[in-house]
């Protein structure tokens, strides 16, 4: 005699069973599928991806290799020109023979960051505008602004060396004479070169102050308020950088913007020659 | 429908060999047709094998029962495993001689060498199970087909042993080979539905859709034997709520759920 009861109890376990087994393959191919799917979906995306990162690592180990080339004497020529530089070829060198392939990618990702290119840029174009200005004058909400560099260099701590003491040491003497004497103009358009080129190489505010201040006194107003700008991501503590980049402004017809500019700078540093601009520009004697 | 047609549903798959349940299919009719053309010639040995539940013995009782009018045919179903007692029995069926002591196969060969047959047709032993004979006793068989003065229809599993018979020994001997196979979906259906209806069971006959026979057939691998075993079974559930629970009976249709149940019970289902 059958049993009915207990076969129905096992045909309920063994539907149990058999759905279960169907639910597992079905998972099974679910979560199969969608890296397929994904892989698929982003494999043109990786592709570009991994060819931009080829051909950015390409230059660097070349440079790399140049490096390596030559010999110990050399290498420290070009510390003493370059400080940036220095500080960056010289770990190359040390840690070549220990690194393998990916760390020394990781790493010559990590050199890319200083924007050498953005010098190139500004080396090679004089009339491209910044987009990214500094800080506080995002604040001032510096929408009408056309961009004119598309990205800010960030901070770095610069090793001061007796070339760039010696270049310093230079700019008060032409400061000085900024006031007492017109330089024939012929001379000063290579003088502001030379100092662009070693401004490019160290990127002392005080040589992008000088250049700002050169551009402004040539009425070139857009490269003043440019290397203003430039000086005021270095160091935004000093004081002539506002006056000049104010100044261009208001020479730009952006009054109101250098108002603005000038109240936001005198609200923190109380400045007595940013409070007179800001009278001149307001009662109109500045134009 | 009442309890009693599920019983004799039922009551119909009870797997017993019996010539006159015997279902008429096509396939198996051709085969059974060159079989019946095979012994009419002057054949020393025929070998019918096929894996067990595909109908050897079935076939080899139908055959029997067609034949005895007609010749002098002997179907041992079951092995004769003694040598003496398969002589003495097979000296006793051909010439009527019976022996009370031992009879071994020279004195057997030397029976038959001094005999005529009585008749012009050859004589037909059917040996069902064949695979039980020892390989010794088989290459006494082989001889004694030699003689030409009895022919032997030996039905075998396929199995090791059949494949030493059939390509060693036996090759030269064999006139006919014969496979039996698993039937096919529709064989299977009119397989059941005729087992029914030869029992006046057309109800229950009608109940077998496509879709069951589907899985009756999944299930068994188209194994008569299984299939016997399973719709056994499944009248027996239907013959159980019939008796206790009706209403859980659904009319039309064998239910899915019967069958799968049927197929626990058998075996044929990992539950």
């Amino acid at each position: 005699m059958l049993n009915v009861s207990e076969l129905e109890f096992k045909h309920k376990k063994y539907k149990r069973s058999f759905y279960y087994r169907y639910l597992i393959i079905f998972s099974v191919v679910i979560i199969g599928l969608i890296p397929i799917l994904l892989f698929t979906l982003f494999d043109e995306k990786v592709e570009i991806q991994t060819t931009k990162q080829q051909a950015i690592i390409t230059p660097i180990i070349e440079e790399k290799n140049d490096s390596i080339t030559q010999d110990s004497n050399s290498t420290l020529i070009i510390v003493e020109e370059n400080i940036s530089k220095k500080e960056k070829i010289i770990p190359i060198i040390e840690t070549k023979e220990i690194e393998d392939n990916s760390s020394i990618l990781e790493e010559k990702r990590v050199l890319l960051t200083p924007s050498l290119s953005f010098i190139d840029r500004i080396e090679s174009s004089n009339t491209q505008h910044i987009t990214n200005v500094i800080s506080d004058i995002k604040e001032v909400e510096v929408e009408n602004i056309e961009p004119i560099i598309e990205e800010v260099k960030p901070k770095e701590q610069i090793i001061v060396n007796n070339k760039i003491e010696s270049i310093e040491k230079t700019l008060p003497r032409i400061e000085d004479k900024k006031t007492s004497i017109n330089i024939e103009r012929k001379d000063e358009e290579s003088d502001i070169a030379d100092v662009i080129k070693r401004f490019n190489i160290n990127h002392n505010p005080a040589l992008s102050l000088f250049i700002a201040k050169k551009y402004y006194q040539l009425g070139n107003y857009e490269q003043a308020y440019n290397y203003a700008l430039m000086t005021n991501d270095l160091n935004n503590n000093i004081e002539g950088s506002w006056i000049i980049f104010s100044k261009s402004l208001v020479k730009m017809n952006k009054k109101e913007l250098a108002i603005e500019t000038l109240k936001k700078y005198i609200s923190y540093s109380n400045s007595s020659q940013a409070k007179q601009l800001l009278d001149e520009i307001t009662s109109g004697k500045f134009k | 429908m009442k309890p009693s047609i599920y019983e004799n549903s039922r009551d119909v798959f009870l797997d017993t060999v019996n010539a006159k349940d015997y279902i008429q299919l096509e396939r198996i009719s051709a085969i059974y047709d060159s079989l019946k053309d095979s012994i009419e010639k002057p054949l020393k040995m025929v070998l019918l094998y096929g894996k067990p539940g595909t109908g050897k013995s079935m076939f080899l009782s139908r055959l029997y029962q067609n034949l005895l009018p007609l010749q002098k045919v002997y179907l041992y179903s079951t092995p004769i495993l003694d040598e003496s007692e398969f002589f003495k029995t097979l000296a006793q069926d051909l010439y009527g001689i019976a022996y009370d002591g031992e009879l071994n196969f020279t004195q057997f060969i030397k029976i038959l060498e001094n005999r005529e047959l009585q008749d012009t047709a050859i004589p037909l032993i059917l040996l069902d199970e064949a695979q039980l004979y020892s390989t010794a006793m088989m290459e006494k068989i082989r001889l004694l087909s030699d003689t030409r003065k009895v022919k032997f229809l030996i039905a075998l599993h396929k199995t090791d042993k059949e494949d030493i018979i059939a390509k060693e020994h036996f090759q030269t001997r064999i006139w006919e080979s014969i496979k039996l196979e698993n039937s096919s979906n529709s064989e299977l259906k009119i397989y059941i539905q005729k087992k029914l209806m030869k029992a006046n069971c057309i109800d229950t006959a009608s109940m077998f859709t496509q879709k069951s026979i589907n899985l009756i057939h999944k299930l068994t691998d188209g194994n008569f034997r299984n299939a016997n075993k399973l719709v056994y079974t499944l009248f027996d559930i239907y013959l159980y709520y019939a008796n206790t629970n009706p209403s859980k009976i659904t009319k039309g249709e064998v239910s899915t759920k019967y069958i799968e149940m049927a197929a626990i019970h058998t075996g044929l289902i990992n539950a």
